[in-house]
């Protein structure tokens, strides 16, 4: 007799073979793309108004919270206006893969029901998805960058592994929050407190610098603190953001990304009985 | 795992599924939703999450090539809990499971995960994740589409889909793309009387030395019709398994139903 092709035996607990579970999800990563593209499409993003509405939501959201600092400090300028764009638009790559993460593995039923296949693929796409809506707004600030005539800087490449980071940053917190909501499913109604909560916290409003010494302790708590204050640094001020700021967040990243994709692949294979 | 046949013939009477000693427990939330909110409030009273389900116990079964294999059982026998066990969806609790060939790792209803899109996007989504390539999906969707009757409305979101839109859908979908092992669970007991018919001709069709069908149903005129063999679920335990006519005359004197029209009719 032959070789059986699959073989299904009790699993221990702890985590699936990794080199099988990655070759298995590679083989489809057409199903994210396909996935992120059918989301997009049937979100009308593929059309001329989906387009600019993408765009024209968060540069609503800019003005209504730079007519916020405006009022509560009584003054402003252009390269505060500059930092608000560059900042929110980043921090709502993170917000929208969060949104997005969390309802990924319950809204999956039917098909983790019936399929077997890495379920990862459901969070990742949430988050191609963050991306995708996300690099329209990139260009966005670029113009606005532009028009409001800030000097071009080399250092500005520095906002590519800033990008990098919060990306990884934004797969693992998607990762974690999907795996999360499927044990207490009213997580996703708190999640808008919690990105509203998160949003004040982080250097958008202000700036990082304009933050009192007393209340420095916070960004030692907030991974987007001194992610969104070097791409500020980066995009903003042409600066080379802060070496230190730049090891936290990594190690902010790569943190969250390990437990969370942990915690994930050790508990994805009972999913099936808990949706 | 890939789902296409890839051409090495399998024998009649060879092994296409072997099942031992499998066990299947899980423990399931009692509340339909759990929440924190809910797990908060009951902190102080140490009441019990989660209960413990045996799905099923101790079953052994071989299904060969050329072998039609209905399963039948009352709800919550754990028919569908041993589909998802022999393509991979649960992990067993005890026991070993071996596939000797490509299995539907796509369960007919696994189709239309997201109703908001539409039956192109769904079809193609559940394929591209059950492992089968893009071109692969693309020789296959006219095929889908057509066998589905679905017109124009394929394009439409399967919300706007009726029930009986869905399970075409869905039949086509597991009746066209070809496994060595094909599983089809329930799909067959929805649809107007003329598509019921045309999906029992392609099950007939789909017979062949070389591929194991594995019906779930509870239409046993069907099953009687098609099967060349059927095993009976109760409460997780294999109570019997043989020549269709036999186990069904069994189980019917067990539901104490008799040959009624009931569910004769249900096809």
């Amino acid at each position: 007799m032959s070789t059986p092709t699959q073989v299904y035996e009790p699993f221990r607990a702890g985590l699936p073979p990794l080199r099988k579970y990655w070759k298995s999800l590679w083989s489809r990563r057409t199903f994210i793309s396909e996935y992120s593209r059918s989301e997009l499409r049937e979100q009308h993003f593929d059309s001329v108004f989906g387009q600019l509405w993408l765009v024209l939501n968060p540069l609503l959201l800019s003005a209504v919270y730079f007519l916020l600092i405006v009022i509560i400090s009584g003054s402003s300028d252009s390269t505060r206006y500059a930092h608000l764009t560059a900042t929110l638009f980043l921090f709502y790559l993170v917000a929208n893969s969060l949104t997005g993460g969390v309802k990924s593995i319950t809204a999956g039923q039917r098909l983790i029901l019936n399929t077997a296949f890495p379920r990862i693929m459901l969070p990742v796409s949430a988050v191609v998805i963050a991306i995708f809506k996300f690099l329209p707004t990139l260009a966005v600030f670029l113009a606005i960058r532009t028009v409001l005539g800030l000097p071009f800087a080399w250092e500005m490449f520095w906002a590519i592994p800033v990008l990098l980071i919060t990306m990884l940053l934004a797969l693992g917190l998607a990762v974690t929050i999907s795996c999360i909501n499927v044990y207490f499913r009213d997580i996703a109604s708190f999640l808008p407190y919690m990105t509203r909560t998160l949003l004040y916290l982080s250097p958008i409003l202000y700036e990082a610098s304009d933050l009192k010494p007393e209340l420095r302790t916070l960004e030692l708590f907030n991974p987007l603190f001194p992610i969104l204050d070097s791409w500020s640094r980066a995009l903003v001020h042409g600066q080379a953001p802060l070496t230190s700021h730049l090891l936290i967040s990594l190690g902010w990243a790569v943190g969250i990304f390990l437990i969370g994709t942990y915690f994930f692949l050790s508990r994805e294979r009972e999913f099936a009985v808990r949706l | 795992m890939n789902l296409p046949s890839v051409s090495s013939s399998h024998k009649t009477n060879e092994v296409a599924v072997s099942v031992r000693g499998l066990g299947l427990t899980y423990t399931t939330a009692i509340d339909r939703r759990p929440t924190l909110k809910a797990r908060v409030k009951s902190l102080g009273r140490g009441g019990k999450q989660t209960r413990v389900i045996r799905a099923l116990d101790e079953v052994n079964l071989d299904v060969e090539y050329g072998q039609v294999l209905g399963i039948i059982g009352t709800n919550g026998a754990g028919k569908s809990s041993l589909m998802r066990v022999i393509s991979g969806i649960l992990p067993p609790t005890q026991g070993r499971i071996e596939v000797y060939g490509s299995v539907s790792t796509l369960l007919a209803l696994g189709v239309g995960f997201n109703p908001s899109m539409s039956g192109r996007d769904n079809v193609y989504l559940g394929g591209l994740a059950a492992g089968m390539s893009r071109d692969e999906i693309d020789n296959h969707f006219e095929e889908i589409a057509e066998f589905s009757e679905l017109g124009e409305a394929i394009d439409a979101p399967m919300r706007t889909y009726s029930s009986g839109m869905y399970a075409r859908l869905a039949f086509s979908v597991s009746a066209t793309v070809r496994p060595d092992i094909l599983i089809v669970d329930e799909a067959l007991s929805t649809g107007d009387a003329r598509f019921k018919e045309k999906s029992l001709n392609r099950i007939k069709e789909l017979r062949s030395d070389d591929r194991a069908l594995i019906l779930v149903s509870h239409a046993m005129a069907t099953l009687e019709d098609v099967c060349n063999d059927v095993a009976w679920l109760h409460k997780g335990k294999l109570v019997q398994r043989g020549d269709p006519k036999t186990v069904i005359t069994a189980y019917r004197e067990f539901l104490q139903v008799g040959k009624s029209a009931a569910i004769d009719e249900d096809v």
